[in-house]
C-alpha cells in the first residue's frame, strides 16, 4: 500500500520536536472536547490524529495553532507555549484550517500576496507564481476564487499557509469532500510538501489518507488517542494477519462455515475469514475451497488501518461516521 | 503599517468589485439628495412665510426681523404680540414660526458689555420634517449667528438690520447636505462593519487573519483607512451633485474634512464594536437598524435637532452622529468653525473609545 519512493524515516535527534503535547484537556460546558491526550511530532514528519467527526481533532490542532487556549495540560509548539509563545513564531507555521474558504473576490494571484504581507513578506511576482505554482494552481491564478473548484480553493488555502515558508503546517481534513481524483492530487501536493522537508500535522477520517501519508498515526476518539504508532506498526499489532473474502457468500455461507467450525464475520452480503499468519493463508485457501458455498468471488487482502480501526473504536467509518 | 497597507488595498478591491454594495454606497445619498431637492424645488416659491412673534419690541428685535426679511429666503408676517403663541399658529394654520422673548435687547446689551453668561433663546416653532422649517431654521440661525458675530466684534446691534447678511446664499439644499453626509457617515461603515463582522465569522475568516502577524487592531485601521477614502469618493459625489443640480453654495471647509475623517474612524470603529456581538448576518443587520435608524433621525440629519422636544434633544446630545451633523453645519453653512472644532474633538473622542473598545472587546478566536 506504501508508496516506494516515500524518502526512507531520517533520524531525528529525540529533543528534535516540533510540536509536543502532555495531557492535553480541553472542555466544554457540556462535552470534553479533548480529554488528555500525549503526542510528539518529529521535524520532517508527517504526523496525522485520525478519527471521526467529534473526535476533538479540529480542537486539538486549534489549540496547536493558538486559536483556542487549553483548560489543562501543556503544548509547546517550535518550542514555544501555545497559550502565550506565538507571537515569536507566527510566521513559521502555515495552517489550512478544516472547511477552508478563500475571499471571493480575490485571485489566487492576490489572495497569495496579500497574505504574505500579512507575514512580512514582501514578495516579488516571482515568489508568488512559484508558490502557486508548487500548488498546481498556475492555470487558474487569475481567477476569482468564487469561480474556483472544491478542490482548488483548498490549494488556494494551502498557498496560503504556504507564504511564510513555514516550518510547519497544520493541514485539517485537507481532503474532505473532495472527489477521489481531487483528494489523490492533493495527497502528491502533500507528499511533496514532506520531500521538501515540511513537518506536517494532517488531520483526516480517511483511512487511506492516514496511511498513505502519514509517518506516525494517532488514532482519535472521544476526545483520546486509542492508538498511536506508524500505520505498519499499528496493522501489524492491531490488525495482523491477511483476510480472506468470501463476496457474496452471505448468511448461507456463514452457516455452512460455522459447521464446519470455521469462524467468519458477515459484512454485508460479504464473509471475512481472518488468518493472523501468514503460513495460514493457503491451507485455509483449499479449506474453504472444498466447502459448497455459492459466492461471486473470492480474494485476500492484507489488513489495513480500516481493520486497525474498527478493532479499536468497534465501529467502521465512513465520511466520519462512525457505522455499526 | 506594510499589513494596514496590504488589508486596504485587498479589501478595497473586494468591496469595489461586489458592484452592488458600491453602488449603493455611492448612490444612495445621491438619491436622497435629488429626490429631497427636487421636491423642495418643485414647491415653487423660493420663499417660506415666517410668523413671528415679537415680544421684545425693541430697536434689537425689530433689527433681528427686519434682518430675516433681507434674506431671501423668508416673507414675514407678524403674530401679534398678545396672541397665545401656539394657538395662534394653530388657529391661522402656521406651519413655521418664530418667537423673539422679552428680554432680547436688554441680554444683548449685557453681551455686549461683556457678561460671558448672557444668553437668549429665539423659538421657531414647526413641523421639522417640512422642508420649508429647514430653510426658516437655517435662515434664523444664520441671522442669529450675525449677530452672535457683532456681539463679539462689540460694534452696534442696531445696525444689524442693514447689514447684507451671508444667509442670503443659502437655501435649504446647503442646510440639508451636510445632514446627508453625517446619514452617510453613520451608514456606511457602521452597516458595512457589522455585515463584514457577521459575515467573517461565519465564514470564519477572522480565524484565518488570526493565523497571520495582522493584529486586529491593524484590521481595524486597515478599514477605517477603507471607509476615509470610499467617503471621501461619496463627499465629493454628493457635492457635485449639490453644486451642479441644485446650485448648492455651502463648501467643504477642512474642519468638515477633519469632521469626515473623524467620523469615518468613529463609525467604523463603532461597526467593530458592533460586530462584538454579532454572530450571523440576520442579528447584524438587525443590531445595525436598531442602533442606526434612530441615530439618524435624532441626530438631525434630516432636521434640526433645535426643533425637537427638549427631552428628544437630551437624547441627541448623547448620540455621536449629533456632532458630525451640527459640526458640518455649523462649518459648512453657518461658519461657525469654533463649534465645528468643539464638534470635532468630541467624535474624535467617541471614535478613540469605540475603536480601543472594538479592537480589545472583538475575538478572532474560539472559545
Ligand atoms: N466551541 C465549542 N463549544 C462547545 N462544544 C464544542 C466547541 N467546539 C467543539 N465542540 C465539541 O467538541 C467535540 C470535538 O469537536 P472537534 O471539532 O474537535 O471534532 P473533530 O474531530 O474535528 O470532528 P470533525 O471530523 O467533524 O471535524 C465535538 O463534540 C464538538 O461538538
Ligand atoms: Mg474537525
Amino acid at each position: 500500500m506504501r508508496p516506494c519512493d516515500v524518502a526512507p524515516p531520517r533520524v531525528v535527534a529525540v529533543d528534535e520536536h516540533v510540536i509536543e503535547v502532555r495531557g492535553l484537556v480541553k472542555r466544554y460546558p457540556d462535552i470534553t472536547a479533548v480529554d488528555g491526550i500525549d503526542f510528539d511530532v518529529s521535524r520532517g514528519q508527517v504526523f496525522s490524529l485520525l478519527g471521526p467527526n467529534g473526535a476533538g481533532k479540529t480542537t486539538t490542532v486549534e489549540i496547536l495553532e493558538g486559536l483556542r487556549d487549553p483548560t489543562a495540560g501543556e503544548a509547546r509548539v517550535l518550542g514555544q507555549d501555545v497559550r502565550s509563545g506565538y507571537r515569536r513564531i507566527r510566521e513559521r507555521v502555515g495552517v489550512l484550517p478544516q472547511d477552508f474558504e478563500p475571499f471571493d473576490r480575490l485571485r489566487p494571484r492576490e489572495a497569495v500576496t496579500y497574505w504574505a504581507r500579512l507575514f512580512d513578506h514582501d514578495v516579488s511576482e516571482e515568489a508568488v507564481a512559484s508558490i502557486i505554482e508548487t500548488v498546481g494552481l498556475s492555470n487558474r491564478a487569475d481567477t476569482f476564487a468564487l469561480n474556483l473548484s472544491g478542490g482548488e480553493k483548498r490549494r488556494l488555502g494551502i498557498a496560503m499557509a504556504l507564504v511564510g515558508q513555514p516550518d510547519l503546517l497544520f493541514l485539517d481534513e485537507p481532503t474532505t469532500g473532495l472527489d477521489p481524483g481531487a483528494r489523490r492530487e492533493l495527497w502528491t501536493l502533500i507528499g511533496d510538501l514532506k520531500r521538501k522537508g515540511r513537518t506536517i500535522l494532517l488531520t483526516t477520517h480517511y483511512l487511506d489518507e492516514a496511511e498513505q501519508l502519514a509517518d506516525d498515526v494517532a488514532i482519535m476518539n472521544h476526545g483520546k488517542i486509542v492508538a498511536h504508532g506508524s500505520p505498519s506498526a499499528l496493522i501489524s499489532q492491531f490488525g495482523g494477519g491477511t483476510t480472506i473474502v468470501l463476496a457474496g457468500a452471505g448468511r448461507g455461507g456463514s452457516e455452512a462455515l460455522m459447521a464446519r467450525g470455521i469462524a467468519a464475520e458477515l459484512h454485508g452480503a460479504d464473509l471475512f475469514v481472518h488468518v493472523p499468519m501468514a503460513g495460514q493463508v493457503r491451507p485455509m485457501l483449499a479449506k474453504l475451497a472444498s466447502i459448497e458455498i455459492p459466492l461471486s468471488e473470492i480474494y485476500t487482502k492484507r489488513s489495513t488501518l480500516e481493520d486497525v480501526f474498527l478493532k479499536l473504536v468497534g465501529a467502521r467509518m465512513e465520511e466520519g461516521v462512525l457505522a455499526a | 503599517m506594510k499589513r494596514i497597507l496590504a488589508d486596504v488595498t485587498a479589501f478595497g478591491r473586494q468591496y469595489l468589485r461586489s458592484r452592488v454594495g458600491t453602488f449603493f454606497a455611492l448612490a444612495f445619498p445621491v438619491i436622497l439628495i435629488l429626490l429631497f431637492g427636487a421636491i423642495f424645488s418643485s414647491s415653487g416659491t423660493p420663499r417660506v412665510s415666517l410668523a413671528v412673534q415679537d415680544m421684545d419690541r425693541t430697536d434689537a428685535s425689530r433689527g433681528f426681523v427686519q434682518a430675516l426679511n433681507n434674506t431671501t429666503l423668508i416673507s414675514y408676517q407678524a403674530i401679534p404680540p398678545t396672541a397665545s403663541f401656539q394657538e395662534y399658529m394653530r388657529a391661522n394654520a402656521i406651519n413655521v414660526a418664530l418667537q423673539i422673548p422679552t428680554g432680547f435687547q436688554a441680554t444683548i446689551v449685557r453681551a455686549e458689555m461683556g457678561n460671558a453668561s448672557a444668553r437668549v433663546n429665539v423659538t421657531l416653532a414647526g413641523d421639522p420634517t417640512q422642508s420649508s422649517f429647514g430653510i426658516a431654521y437655517s435662515a434664523v440661525a444664520a441671522v442669529a449667528n450675525a449677530f452672535n458675530l457683532k456681539i463679539a466684534n462689540a460694534t452696534g446691534v442696531v445696525s444689524v438690520g442693514e447689514t447684507p447678511f451671508t444667509v442670503q446664499q443659502f437655501g435649504y439644499i446647503d442646510f440639508f447636505l451636510p445632514g446627508i453626509i453625517g446619514f452617510t457617515i453613520l451608514t456606511t461603515p457602521m452597516f458595512g462593519m457589522t455585515s463584514i463582522c457577521a459575515e467573517y465569522r461565519t465564514r470564519r475568516f477572522f480565524k484565518l487573519l488570526a493565523t497571520t502577524k495582522l493584529s486586529k487592531a491593524e484590521w481595524l485601521a486597515a478599514k477605517v483607512v477603507f471607509y476615509v477614502l470610499l467617503l471621501f469618493l461619496s463627499v465629493a459625489i454628493m457635492m457635485l451633485v449639490g453644486i451642479g443640480v441644485f446650485g448648492m453654495k455651502a463648501r467643504l471647509t477642512p474642519v468638515a474634512v477633519l469632521l469626515i475623517i473623524a467620523g469615518a474612524f468613529e463609525f467604523t470603529s463603532l461597526g467593530m464594536v458592533l460586530g462584538i456581538f454579532v454572530r450571523d448576518p440576520g442579528t447584524g443587520e438587525a443590531l445595525a437598524n436598531a442602533i442606526g435608524f434612530p441615530m439618524m433621525f435624532l441626530a438631525g440629519s434630516f432636521f434640526p435637532i433645535d426643533s425637537m422636544p427638549s427631552f428628544l434633544q437630551t437624547i441627541a446630545r448623547a448620540l455621536p452622529l449629533t456632532y458630525i451633523n451640527e459640526g458640518l453645519r455649523a462649518t459648512m453653512v453657518l461658519a461657525n468653525d469654533g463649534t465645528a472644532v468643539t464638534y470635532l474633538l468630541v467624535t474624535l473622542g467617541f471614535a478613540v473609545v469605540f475603536f480601543v473598545v472594538g479592537a480589545r472587546g472583538l475575538s478572532w478566536k474560539s472559545k
